[in-house]
């Protein structure tokens, strides 16, 4: 009983609106809302949602933004991790600038990463100053481009901290003694890491990038700002479809919040498994 | 600890380095651009500078002000909400083992799994036959969904370490439930309260697309405001609003930022899931 | 801090209350013919919510301080300014309420619109309409001219009114291009002669949408043939012309064509920083307020095409379900005055065009209107309307933007 009365508001919350908003979302997909008049349930957004090719392309674009970005920020975040665990010179530094960057919004870096990799942008300017291109065109497309370098760049900057911190205080809450039984076993530098350290922080790292890779599957503001006009990332695609005018598209939008919602858990159950099995075998 | 060779040393310093620069980087150009007028390739800095952005953020016409104190009123709001509702559901979840325990998880979990665009859909039409769409209330609501896990996380994290026993000895020397709790309770789970807190502000700071589409356009709260200038090509006073939006989160992280780091295990309630 | 901690108490505790409840005048039929007094009587001390694309500051600062400021004054009206990303936005806000049946306490008072948006918007019933006559103000607009009868060949019928006209016009740097080409006979030349050097948004974005529509007229050999109704003989014969015509091009452009920018904006700042040399604006006026506040070269020139560019007129809408009629119209009736439209001509405001007759307004508005000097790098409006062509009525524009997409875009 008491634990049903703690629970309790947290839960309503969670069902009323999250499971609440996915299921009036479901209902929607399949044409079916007495409210508003349509009592006949039918697949008409679902096949429309299959049958266009540029879902399948923005389904593509949109598992290699997350899954890269998720690889790459996870490996970069236990290097900075066990950088930032041993004392030299500035990692005060880095350490707070490590925190902010946690403060600033995604909106904000993917603007900056605009003006930063742009083909006008801050490093081509550079280039231009040091002889390296003469105009812009000669420098690559990191924005805008159908590889989506650009918004994977920006999560990778957002996304380092965030997961390191995690990785920094699991680290200091499981301390520095099995390593050093390790070591003084006989372990190599790489060994203790990889049978000694790696497993311990192991879930700390899963469980933040699993939020990354949901995050970066899901949002809309960052491709919104470095993506390509086409294919769009699927969240891009989706609200678009939600405020077409054409009202026939909102059904349409639903059932591809919905598609996105299970390929999001769907993904999720696979990468903690595989990653799961890679670490621990 | 033995002494480092001067190659490995190096080698870290150097790294160090590159992540500072890393991390500031996308911020420099941005703040360039809030002081410049007029900025074309191939100029590596602007040619002429100008307050002019600064201005017009600050005017009255822009907005800018009102909506970074809205910004902060809905983010708190959204902050204390998931505080008062996320502590007891951690304490729940991380001192007991009970029947369908897991299925509580997963279902607090979910809405980091699953993103709020999914979500957001499906509640905007609820929310607008209630009357809540377009309503300051009704962002504060659809902002608890990403916030509520994180603080549930790492409350949970908390009372999983945390020893009942001394409440039991407060209250049997005859502490009122709410003094025990004041005296005993609260501090002892205070550090995972600011980490939760701090995250939860933070999420709720930066919706755009949830506040965008429950605000309808009438609350406009400063990723709104800062996204119409983006995408409109004003980048001096898109610089101008991103550095003061920017703001108020460092301010919260110095206040804060001893929790972070440090053992107080806030933090690692993150490896639960 | 102190206010920071009363908003955040207003934020929380008033939060239920939907912003900005006022004396409502949901009911437009009560208030067409009305007299004039009795409408701003009930409008005043209410609020009326405006949703325009924000992205401007000169706008805004117009939209907020000059308009805003006279209806503060002499109506006790305050203008709640909602800055929008994109107009369809506000339309999509309606359409959701009116599918959710609200009919008498939308969040939208009034939207600047036209094109596909208003044909959404009357089409759908979510327009409130056959009002334009009570305000005094709509003396002034030539409702002859089916320019302004007809938004994008959908007749208005007293279902917005005429807030500016505007006419396509192409920019280029006189630092950076010598000939610009000044017809689209010589663009698509000049285009296979410099690669890489050209660009247009993708439509469905307005700008990119006009810019296609006038390859279109190229390729029909001129607009005669296409006025009226849709004809999708005509169409399938002119849209596969043009298809051929723009996939022809498509190596030649931006990024070799694998990518097109999705807005106006971000094309300009391609042109801004040279990654293209040519720009172009449905609002030809953009030109000089762009170059005054740093977004372009200063030696950007705007000229207008021998064969012509396209026109229209812009409007402002009255929701069906706007609580606040009468402020809303009360607003549209400020921004139609002479007063109104002439500080929104001045160049270093906005620049653009009435909607108005001038002549119809004052001696001393007219005078100053007249006195107007039209900053050196904008193209003047009187030159341009020279060789104006019409739009097309909505239904083909909608086939064209669904074409693109389907051949040339994806």
């Amino acid at each position: 009983m008491k634990i049903f009365l703690l629970l309790l508001p947290a839960m309503s919350i969670i069902v009323l609106l999250f499971f609440g908003g996915l299921l009036i979302g479901l209902m929607r997909s399949f044409n079916y809302m007495p409210v508003i008049g349509l009592t006949d349930p039918d697949f008409s957004a679902y096949v429309a949602v299959f049958t266009d090719r540029e879902f399948y392309l923005s389904f593509m674009l949109t598992f290699h933004i997350a899954f890269t970005s998720t690889v790459i920020s996870s490996i970069l975040a236990i290097g900075a991790a066990l950088l930032l665990r041993r004392s030299f010179a500035g990692r005060a530094i880095v350490n707070f600038l490590f925190q902010l960057n946690l403060t600033v919004p995604h909106l904000v870096g993917a603007i900056g990463m605009l003006y930063l990799f742009s083909q006008s942008g801050s490093f081509a300017r550079l280039a231009a100053e040091w002889g390296m291109i003469t105009k812009p065109s000669d420098f690559p497309a990191l924005v805008f481009d159908p590889y989506a370098i650009g918004i994977i760049l920006q999560y990778v900057w957002k996304e380092i901290p965030f997961i390191g911190v995690i990785i920094l205080a699991n680290m200091q809450s499981i301390g520095e003694d099995y390593e050093s039984v390790a070591r003084s076993l006989g372990a190599s530098k790489w060994q203790t890491f990889r049978y000694v350290l790696l497993p311990l922080i192991f879930p700390g790292v899963l469980s933040a990038s699993v939020m990354v890779f949901a995050f970066t599957f899901g949002a809309y503001e960052i491709p919104a700002i470095l993506g390509a006009n086409f294919p769009a990332a699927l969240p891009v695609l989706a609200y678009r479809k939600y405020t077409d005018v054409d009202l026939a598209a909102r059904p349409e939008a639903m059932a591809m919040a919905i598609v996105i919602a299970i390929l999001s858990a769907v993904m999720i159950y696979f990468y903690v498994r595989y990653s799961r099995r890679r670490v621990r075998g | 600890m033995h002494q480092e060779p001067v190659l490995t040393r190096s080698f870290r310093v150097l790294t160090g380095i590159v992540l500072i620069t890393w991390l500031i980087l996308p911020l420099i150009p941005l703040a360039i651009w809030s002081f410049a007028k007029g900025w074309f390739f191939p100029d590596i800095l602007p040619k002429t500078w100008s307050l002019r952005a600064w201005e017009y953020a600050f005017s009255d016409t822009s907005g800018v002000i009102d909506s970074l104190w809205l910004t902060i009123g809905i983010s708190l709001a959204a902050t204390v909400l998931s505080i008062l509702v996320g502590v007891p559901a951690g304490r729940a979840l991380g001192m007991y083992k009970f029947r369908g325990k897991e299925a509580v998880e997963l279902m607090i979990l979910a809405p980091t799994i699953v993103p709020g665009i999914a979500v957001v859909l499906g509640i905007h039409s609820v929310f607008i036959s209630m009357g809540l769409n377009n309503t300051v209330f009704g962002v504060i609501l659809v902002h608890l969904i990403p916030t509520l896990p994180y603080m549930v996380l790492v409350m949970a994290g908390i009372f999983a370490n945390y020893d009942p026993a001394f409440e039991a000895q407060a209250r049997s020397l005859g502490a009122s439930a709410f003094k025990t709790f004041w005296y005993v309770t609260l501090p002892a789970i205070m550090p995972g309260i600011i980490v939760g807190g701090l995250f939860a502000f933070l999420v709720s700071w930066s919706q755009y697309i949830l506040t965008l589409l429950i605000g309808g356009g009438r609350v406009v709260t400063l990723p709104l405001l800062l996204f119409n200038f983006a995408t409109s090509g004003r980048n001096d006073i898109t610089g101008a609003i991103g550095m003061i939006y920017i703001l108020p989160g460092i301010i919260i992280l110095i206040l804060t930022a001893k929790h972070l780091s440090g053992r107080s295990g806030a933090v690692g309630g993150f490896g639960q899931i | 801090m102190k206010h920071a901690l009363k908003m955040a108490l207003l934020a929380s505790t008033f939060a239920w209350a939907p912003i900005g409840a006022s004396a409502d005048t949901a009911d437009g039929g009560a208030l067409i013919g009305k007299p004039w007094e009795e409408i701003t009587e009930l409008a005043k001390g209410g609020e009326v919510n405006w949703f325009l694309w924000g992205g401007s500051d000169n706008i805004n600062q117009y939209v907020t301080e000059f308009i805003g400021g006279i209806l503060k004054d002499q109506y006790d009206i305050t203008l709640n300014r909602v800055g929008l990303s994109d107009t369809v936005e506000a339309v999509n806000i309606v359409l959701g309420e009116k599918e959710s049946g609200v009919n008498d306490a939308g969040s939208v008072d009034m939207i600047w619109i036209n094109g596909e948006n208003f044909r959404t918007m009357k089409q759908g019933g979510l327009a409130f309409c056959g009002y334009t006559e009570t305000l005094p103000n709509n003396a002034l607009v030539n409702w002859d001219n089916p320019a302004i009868a007809n938004d994008f060949g959908v007749p208005v019928e007293g279902c917005e009114v005429p807030w500016s006209k505007a006419q396509f016009a192409f920019a280029y740097d006189t630092a950076r291009t010598e000939n610009p080409p000044r017809s689209i006979g010589e663009l698509l030349e000049w285009v296979k002669a410099n690669p890489g050097e050209f660009t247009y948004p993708a439509p469905p974005d307005f700008n990119g949408s006009v810019f296609v529509r006038h390859v279109f007229y190229h390729a029909a050999g001129g607009v005669d043939s296409l006025l009226g109704d849709f004809d999708q003989a005509k169409f399938d014969e002119v849209s596969a012309k043009t298809w051929a015509i723009l996939n022809d091009l498509e190596p030649y452009l931006w990024r070799e064509g694998q990518t097109y920018p999705a807005s106006i904006a971000a094309m300009d700042q391609l042109y801004a920083n040279s990654e293209v040399n040519l720009t172009f604006n449905y609002e030809p006026a953009g030109v000089g307020i762009n170059i005054d506040n740093g977004t372009f070269p200063p030696t950007t020139q705007g000229y207008g095409l021998t064969d012509g560019t396209i026109g229209n007129t812009n409007y402002t809408i009255i929701p069906f379900n706007s609580p606040n009629k009468a402020a809303a119209m009360v607003l549209q009736n400020v921004l139609l005055s002479g007063e109104a439209q002439l500080q929104k001509a001045l160049p270093d405001v906005w620049g653009t065009k009435p909607a108005i007759e001038m002549d119809r307004t004052s001696a001393d508005v007219q005078a100053a209107f007249d006195a107007i000097v039209v900053h050196p790098n904008v193209v003047p409006a009187a030159e341009l309307a020279k060789n104006a062509l019409p739009e097309l009525q909505a239904a083909w524009i909608s086939a064209i933007e669904k074409g693109w997409l389907e051949n040339v875009g994806q």
